[in-house]
């Protein structure tokens, strides 16, 4: 009898490289961002409605900078990839491009990312 | 130089579970993997079993995952492998039947469900239906695909749903819809815009890369997008 259809983990150990590891990212980033909201409708939920401890708790995880750090990596990397893969797919013509366009989308994410962490910590750094 | 390749094994009729078995072979570096493959079933095992047909990339019966990449074990040699150990698996996505060898049913269902043939209903020229060198061109990539199914079990959208008509479906649907000749174009991109259809292609590129025909799949895929949004396959 044949195996059944099974890919399971075998699917994420496929070696499809630099376009593989960005669609994956998309998907995580894509979860975080939605784990992100929904801690701060709870937390928010919780603040007006309690006012309790758990509010709190759950605002000092989330404004901390360490966490804001993460979560402006992963919408900038959410929106530039989704952006990339929009214009990917409005005009296939640039699909041929699509090696440039992944190093373009680099080249705008690590100045902007890099300025954003820099303003931070010296706000931080400031006490603002 | 000595190799050592290791092979997903699994024999339906020993009751045993998959698993891997080593064999360590004096190989060329311009040995093929196909070629290595037929050395150990004819001098250390007769039991491995494998798709192989024409071994010069034409027929796509060796598709295999060789060190984790979909590739036809006739067009890869060993040099560029760049290791001496190789890892041989069955393409992802489809029942294992024994050893390498995978139920293409499903694969074929698909390809079957895009009406991969030439669709007039017009009566025919004297001659011939004239066709220019530019429309001839419009659609000459997707002319290579040999249905080796590289490209449709690299892809993560296929390993989630078989029913979705994968790549290789779509370059077949791409290669009349895009043909000056043919009249089944609307019916095609009615089937590719449905639930099973080109929208569940996330533009990864894992097929691309896979071809061994080296057509650009994702284009293609996305031509076909656009012509469904669009209406127009211009």
């Amino acid at each position: 009898m044949a195996l059944k259809r099974n890919v399971g983990l075998k699917g994420i150990k496929y070696r499809g490289g630099g376009p593989m590891l960005a669609w994956a990212l998309h998907r995580i980033s894509g979860l975080a961002i939605v784990l992100f909201v929904g801690l701060h409708v709870i937390s928010s939920f919780f603040m007006q409605q309690l006012g309790s401890d758990i509010a709190t708790a759950l605002n000092t995880v989330y404004e901390s900078i360490y966490f804001q750090f993460i979560v402006i990596f992963i919408v900038l990397f959410h929106a530039l990839n989704g952006l990339r893969v929009i214009i990917l797919d409005l005009w296939p013509q640039l699909i041929k491009f699509q090696r440039e366009a992944t190093w373009l989308q680099w080249l705008i994410f690590i100045p902007t990312y890099g300025m954003t962490v820099t303003i931070m910590i010296l706000n931080q750094l400031q006490g603002g | 130089m000595e190799v050592t390749l290791k092979i997903f094994r699994y024999n339906p009729e020993s009751g045993k579970k998959p698993h891997y078995e080593k064999y360590t072979v004096e190989a060329e570096p311009t040995d093929r993997v196909l070629d290595l493959l037929e050395y150990i079933k004819g001098n250390f095992d007769g039991t491995l079993s494998f798709r192989r047909s024409c071994a010069h990339g034409i027929c796509g019966s060796d598709a295999m995952r060789i060190n984790g990449q979909n590739r036809l074990a006739c067009k890869l040699l060993v040099k560029d492998l760049h290791g001496a150990q190789i890892t041989v698996e069955p393409i992802l996505g489809l029942r294992v039947i024994k050893d390498l060898i995978v139920d293409m049913e499903p694969f074929f269902e698909n390809y079957r469900s895009v009406l991969p043939y030439l669709i007039n209903d017009e009566p025919a020229p004297k001659k011939e239906r004239l066709q220019s060198p530019e429309e001839r061109e419009r659609f000459d990539d997707t002319t290579k695909c040999i249905l080796c199914a590289c490209c449709t079990t690299s892809c993560p959208s296929f390993w989630v749903n078989e029913k979705y008509v994968g790549p290789a479906a779509i370059v077949t649907a791409h290669r009349f819809i895009f043909d000056s000749r043919d009249r089944g174009a609307a019916e095609r991109l009615k089937i590719l815009s449905g639930q099973f259809g080109v929208y569940r292609c996330h533009t990864i590129f894992n097929c691309t890369t896979a071809c061994p025909r080296e057509i650009e799949v994702t284009q293609a895929i996305g031509e076909v997008k656009k012509a469904i949004g669009t209406g127009s396959l211009e």
